[in-house]
């Protein structure tokens, strides 16, 4: 046994005993450290990063940690093995994503106000207020990256108390595909289950109890809303069904599951309501957030858009919905980039490049030096550098400026020099981030127009676009358009709702009318299966330039 | 009712490219019609077939080559036979043994072979390289000098090197070059565009769109030809109107029908009417699909074409 010291900063140290062999990540998982391991401990993400202050680790060369940061004593965390004694140092940076996520979670007026307006559109549409249970609810809104939820009072449907929390899952992976790897390893359906139950959910229903003066018998209602994925993980049913072909999951619909059987606080017999899934990638956050944006009580030809880990693409209008689902990957919420990051503190999240010298002028989320660039930000350094002619059409660097840096593997454009970061560290985007950003922005665009061209429809059919997703508060239309990766037409057809899944949850919550309504929802969209749709590897390929191989569809 | 015919005559047309100088100067494209439609209208331009060499000597171990090409030792000798071979419009000179992974042939000693091949002929020059991203870069742009003032075509830029060899070969030395893509509409589409964009005319650029040997994934190649003509004819598609080169030889004579053995394979008969029936076969189909300038190597196989060519348009 040897012992190995977490220095964590800003916070205590933690020791504990551990076998020779054991893996660093694990040690911190199990005592409780926090660091963020977005790649699941693959080595794929190079975010895990601890220092070796004193002892030895044993870890082999990984394409991630660069030779110097590695001479500097830097480890990858998950690929790091205890062979003795060792002080390791945890920076601040590495638990970031626990706190300050910036989150839709009802906290600004603006939320308020846009939260008041979708209640009035959906309870005056004829749908009646009002539900089966007395007392206090809780809608739930599970995320891949952050859990949000409400208690809401029954009677007066009256938010009572908001809280969220990054989703405790999050250290068995940032995407939906490794959390269901880890769940169908030996042990995995329970620690999955933990991980969102326990340590998410109870400390966010306790804060909401604590914030509203309630107790835990009061409650006598939840309404979860997630994607397929987070169902399944939660109900601890089988992930692989939604991983594996055909892609058929274990349920869309669940009915009869009470507070005891989801293992929930609360009243043991009182309703657990699951939103319905559509398919294993369209899930009951989009059925639920499409209560949310009225598009099944209008006349207009509606396409509402959820960016998240996943990208789901809602089409249609009273008449009839179409939905699909496109893995853009995590680069929108910055996973898949060297310098990306959650929209935390420290986060650029929006910016401004001079033509001629290539300066970049950026706002922060909140703190005084950045970290990294978050969803909106690397739209924007991209849209500027594209249209600064720092980059070209295909995402490679063509210009010299002292921003940017060549070497054999391409063009990087540094952010910020050492002395400007808060870490210390250069924040860099390299062609490799411009690579998976544009596939990401280009799947998500070819989605559009493979759901649009089923219909044979294009652009211009379309009346309104709504944006949804933890990206889109800050996200600017017009340089997302720049960059092909939404179409254009005209700024105002765009809106943006913020957290429309809980929204729509907290209807659901003090209305069966609304619940049945969604219900209704999910049974009525078709679901279009991308992988298997013809011309979307055509679409994609296209939508992967700047702004897109058809330039006409952005003249 | 008496049959009428209607041309099918595109508004809209393949840009033209002229390669070399002087009398046997050769322009490709202008097409306005369907590949072969030499009915709808009289084409402007016949396909034009270039015979390749390598800097690596005739394979003689082909009895017709060897026939063909007997008592030309040097490359002088060769390049001039290939030249003066009946069908052929231009000359090129593969540059094999530039490979780094193979003979790795020093940049300079490969400026002197193309110099004494380009003054060995007075047809039309393209070079095609050692396909190394880093060594082509290198070997066209300073190839582009070497032969300023002679319109040589460059086989190819791509995406990765495409900067580099169209700056120095086409804007600095006013040389052409041929834009290559893996057999995608829109990968050759983005790579044209990016050309277009740093100031390159649509003139001084043809484009290879990717092939493959008859047989060998050949549908793909077939049905990304047809979609370029279509966009570029139908459409109107500016970005897609370049003229389209195939260096067919490259592709034919290295699938197993044109390398393995009479020994090994003895009821295949002889290898080289195999690797001619390949080329043949390779070549006659994407000059249907509408390539406008193919490359060959056996002379059995130029005959062959090119009688196709006379014939057809």
């Amino acid at each position: 046994m040897y012992t190995l010291t977490f220095k964590i900063e800003g916070k205590p140290d933690v020791k504990c005993q551990v076998e020779a062999g054991t893996n660093i990540l694990d040690a911190a998982v199990a005592e409780g450290v926090e660091i963020d391991a977005p790649c699941a401990g693959n080595g794929t993400c190079g975010k895990c990063r601890v220092r070796l202050i004193s002892g030895a680790v044993e870890m082999p060369s990984n394409p991630h940690l660069p030779y110097i940061d590695y001479e500097e004593m830097w480890r990858l965390a998950c690929q790091s093995k205890v062979i003795g004694d060792a002080v390791v140092w945890v920076p601040a940076t590495a638990s970031a994503f626990k706190e300050d996520i910036a989150t839709a979670d009802l906290s600004t007026p603006a939320e308020l106000a846009r939260y008041e307006k979708a209640m009035d559109d959906i309870f005056s549409s004829g749908l009646a207020r009002g539900c089966t249970e007395k007392g206090c609810g809780v809608a739930i809104d599970i995320g891949t990256t952050t859990v949000t939820a409400a208690l809401l009072d029954l009677d007066t449907g009256k938010v009572l108390s908001k809280a969220s929390r990054g989703n405790g899952q999050i250290r068995f992976g940032a995407d939906v595909i490794n959390r269901i790897i880890q769940q169908m390893k030996p042990g995995g359906k329970e620690r999955l289950q933990k991980a969102v139950r326990e340590e998410t959910l109870f400390p966010i229903i306790q804060a909401l109890l604590k914030d509203s003066g309630k107790s835990e018998t009061d409650i006598s209602r939840i309404v979860i809303a997630g994607n397929t994925t987070m169902e399944h993980l939660f109900m601890g049913a089988d992930g692989d069904s939604i991983r594996l072909e055909p892609y058929v999951p274990e349920f869309l619909e669940l009915s009869g599951v009470t507070i005891k059987d989801a293992g929930m606080p609360g009243k043991p017999d009182a309703p657990v309501i699951l939103a319905p899934n559509v398919g294993s990638y369209v899930g009951g956050d989009i059925t639920a957030g499409v209560l949310d944006t009225m598009l099944w009580n209008s006349d207009e030809m509606t396409l509402f858009i959820d960016l998240g880990t996943n990208g789901e693409l809602v089409f249609g209008n009273r008449d009839y919905m179409l939905c699909c689902a496109c893995s853009a990957g995590p680069a929108f919420e910055g996973g898949d980039i060297s310098c990306g990051m959650r929209a935390t503190k420290g986060a650029i999240d929006s910016v401004h490049i001079d033509d001629d010298t290539l300066e970049p002028e950026y706002t922060l989320i909140s703190g005084d030096k950045p970290l990294g660039l978050c969803g909106s930000g690397l739209i924007d350094i991209i849209s500027e550098l594209f249209r600064t002619g720092a980059v070209n059409a295909k995402g490679r660097f063509v210009r010299e400026s002292k921003r940017i840096r060549y070497d054999e593997f391409g063009g990087t454009y540094i952010v910020a020099f050492e002395d400007e970061s808060g870490s210390g560290k250069q924040i860099e985007l390299t062609e490799g981030d411009l690579d998976n950003f544009i596939r990401a922005k280009g799947a998500i665009f070819s989605a559009i127009r493979t759901m649009l061209k089923s219909l044979d429809m294009t652009v211009d059919n379309i009346d309104r676009i709504i944006i949804a997703g933890g990206i889109g508060s800050g996200i600017n239309m017009e340089k997302a358009i720049s960059i092909g990766m939404l179409p254009k037409v005209p700024l105002e057809k765009y809106s943006y709702i913020g957290n429309s899944s809980l929204t729509g949850a907290c209807a659901m919550l003090i209305s069966d009318e609304a619940t049945q309504k969604v219900f209704d929802i999910g049974r009525n969209m078709t679901y279009i299966e991308l992988s298997t749709e013809p011309g979307y590897m055509d679409e994609f390929l296209a939508a992967c330039f700047l702004p897109h191989t058809d330039a006409t569809l952005f003249d | 009712m008496a049959f009428k015919r209607t041309p099918q005559v595109f508004s809209a047309s393949i840009n033209e490219v002229t390669l070399g100088t002087g009398e046997k100067a050769v322009t490709i494209g202008g097409g306005n019609t369907m590949p072969l439609y030499s009915f709808d209208a009289p084409p402007k331009h016949k396909v034009a077939i270039g015979v390749e060499i390598t800097d690596t000597g005739v394979d003689k171990t082909l009895p017709g080559m060897a026939a063909y090409y007997e008592g030309a030792e040097t490359l002088t000798d060769i390049a001039k036979r290939a030249a003066e071979m009946p069908g052929a419009d231009f000359v090129v000179l593969a540059l094999d043994g530039a490979d780094p992974n193979g003979d790795n042939r020093p940049v300079d000693e490969c400026i002197a072979i193309a110099k004494e091949v380009a003054d060995a002929i007075d047809v039309p020059l393209a070079i095609t390289g050692s396909k190394n991203v880093e060594k082509d870069t290198e070997l066209f742009s300073k190839l582009a000098e070497a032969l300023q003032g002679r319109n040589v075509l460059f086989v190819s830029a791509r995406e990765e090197n495409y900067k580099t060899i169209a700056a120095s070969a086409v804007m600095a030395y006013g040389n052409k070059i041929s834009a290559e893509s893996a057999v995608d509409i829109n990968l050759a589409k983005q790579l044209n565009v990016l050309l277009t964009q740093m100031g390159i005319q649509p003139t001084s650029f043809v484009m290879n769109v990717g092939s493959a040997a008859a047989g060998y994934g050949y549908d793909y190649v077939a049905s990304t030809l047809d979609r370029v003509r279509d966009a570029a004819l139908t459409q109107n598609d500016a970005m897609l109107q370049m003229p389209i080169i195939t260096p067919v030889a490259s592709e034919a004579w290295n699938v197993k029908e044109s390398i393995v053995s009479e020994e090994d394979f003895p009821e295949w008969g002889s290898r080289e009417s195999r690797g001619v029936s390949m080329e043949i076969c390779t070549a006659a189909s994407v000059i249907a699909g509408g390539s406008d300038a193919v490359i060959l190597r056996h002379p059995e196989s130029v005959k062959t074409i090119s009688g196709m060519i006379a014939g057809l348009m």
